[in-house]
């Protein structure tokens, strides 16, 4: 006898693998699937991220998320291919030999085209030893992974001649963000926050599809797809800021739900109808210039950032004088 | 007999017929950032385990930079 005739479909009385409180539904896998798709078609159409003529270049991890995104995009028809940047991350767990594979293994069964980078054969070194040598990431290889990861999809992007590029951020990401930056009051950073970036001369327009959708939801969507994604975590996100603020802000949902939402959307529409003000952009718009090195704009006068960290010769002079960020 | 859990490579042991809301409670882990998983199926927080049971508890929120 099965056990598990409490909770059913709101859609068609079976029994629901997904109680989303925050949204008043249960749903059983095939309504779950089916309406997970539909909102984030919702999503794309109201934020203007993309149309069906357009290529999106989807940034996978051969995480659930990305995968996850990958899997929606193509089963809504869109012309999607996959990018995979191999960090070279091992710790003694394969971390990124383990998540290429699972990403190779995505692509090769639903014939989708994937491009893969490999930070090493690319540069010699990998995310965590360009971090020991650099003053950016001597704890933790964080700041230059994050570097060296947007100027690689960034790149990757415009060479490869898409013009969107679409990451798996999802609500829980966004609202651990957002907090974390109210929490420091951390301005600046919060002009930028939005589902969607335009693009700009020398960078490409960047959306974030999910990024209404709790971790919660884009898990089960991966589970109930049979997705099979990497479930270690990176060995380097242990212990992080974003992790604590996920949890503390999860068990803030639990007894109230939908704040996570509320939050969110409640930042967006408040600063993007002016009635949240932040400190404007400098009055002069920064200098843009192509690096000399990657082409990539930058504001430093010489190098930019991604660049930098590859000059070994002028590396003691600039580690001294140069703050980095 | 008693109902498994497993959590990343750490087992867990509750005695006696739960809902997966409790056996999470019990753990002290959070609903919203955990998911149970039986024999490959998804389960809703009302869902019972019972004993002989072995479920995956899978944890839905990850870390790092972004
Ligand atoms: S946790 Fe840090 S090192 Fe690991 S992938 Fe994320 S940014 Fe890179
Ligand atoms: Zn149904
Ligand atoms: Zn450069």
């Amino acid at each position: 006898m099965t056990s598990n005739v409490s909770m059913k479909c709101m859609k068609c009385n079976e029994r629901a693998v997904i109680r989303m409180r925050q949204h008043r539904l249960a749903l059983c896998k095939d309504h779950y699937i089916e309406w997970f798709v539909q909102q984030t078609q919702r999503f794309i159409e109201k934020y203007h991220m993309f149309t069906r003529d357009e290529k999106v270049l989807v940034a996978v991890s051969g995480g659930k998320d990305s995968l996850a995104l990958w899997d929606v995009l193509w089963q809504l028809g869109y012309h999607a291919e996959g990018l995979y940047i191999n960090l070279g991350i091992d710790e003694g767990l394969h971390y990124s030999n383990e998540s290429e594979r699972l990403a190779r293994e995505f692509a090769e069964q639903r014939g989708l085209v994937l491009h893969v980078i490999n930070v090493e054969q690319a540069h010699g070194e990998t995310v965590p030893e360009i971090a020991r040598r650099t003053r950016r990431g001597r704890d933790k290889p964080c700041a230059v992974c994050g570097l060296i990861k947007r100027h690689d999809m960034n790149q990757a992007a415009l060479e490869l001649g898409f013009n969107v590029l679409a990451t798996a951020h999802n609500l829980d990401d966004e609202v651990a963000f957002l907090f974390g930056n109210v929490f420091h009051w951390n301005l600046e950073q919060m002009r930028r926050q939005a589902p969607i970036l335009p693009e700009s001369p020398g960078f490409a327009r960047k959306v974030k599809p999910f990024c209404r959708f709790s971790e919660r939801e884009t898990a089960a969507y991966s589970l109930v797809r049979g997705i099979a994604y990497i479930e270690d975590e990176c060995p380097f996100a242990e212990g992080s800021k974003q992790l604590l603020y996920k949890d503390l802000l999860n068990r803030l949902e639990e007894v109230e739900p939908g704040a996570k939402l509320r939050f969110y959307l409640g930042f967006i529409e408040a600063r993007d109808s002016g009635q949240l003000v932040l400190p404007r952009e400098e009055e002069v718009p920064l200098e843009l210039h192509p690096c000399p090195r990657c082409g990539q704009p930058t504001t430093s006068p010489g190098l930019c950032a991604y660049c930098r960290l590859f000059e070994r010769e002028s590396l003691e002079a600039s580690e001294t004088q140069r703050p980095s960020g | 007999m008693s109902v498994v859990l497993i959590l990343r490579k750490q087992e867990f042991k509750i005695e006696g017929t739960i809902t997966v809301k409790e056996a999470l409670k019990r753990l002290n882990l959070s609903p919203e950032s955990h998911l149970v998983v039986r024999n490959g199926e998804l389960l809703n927080e009302n869902d019972v385990l019972r004993d002989g049971d072995v479920v995956k508890i899978v944890p839905s929120i990850s870390g790092g930079g972004r």
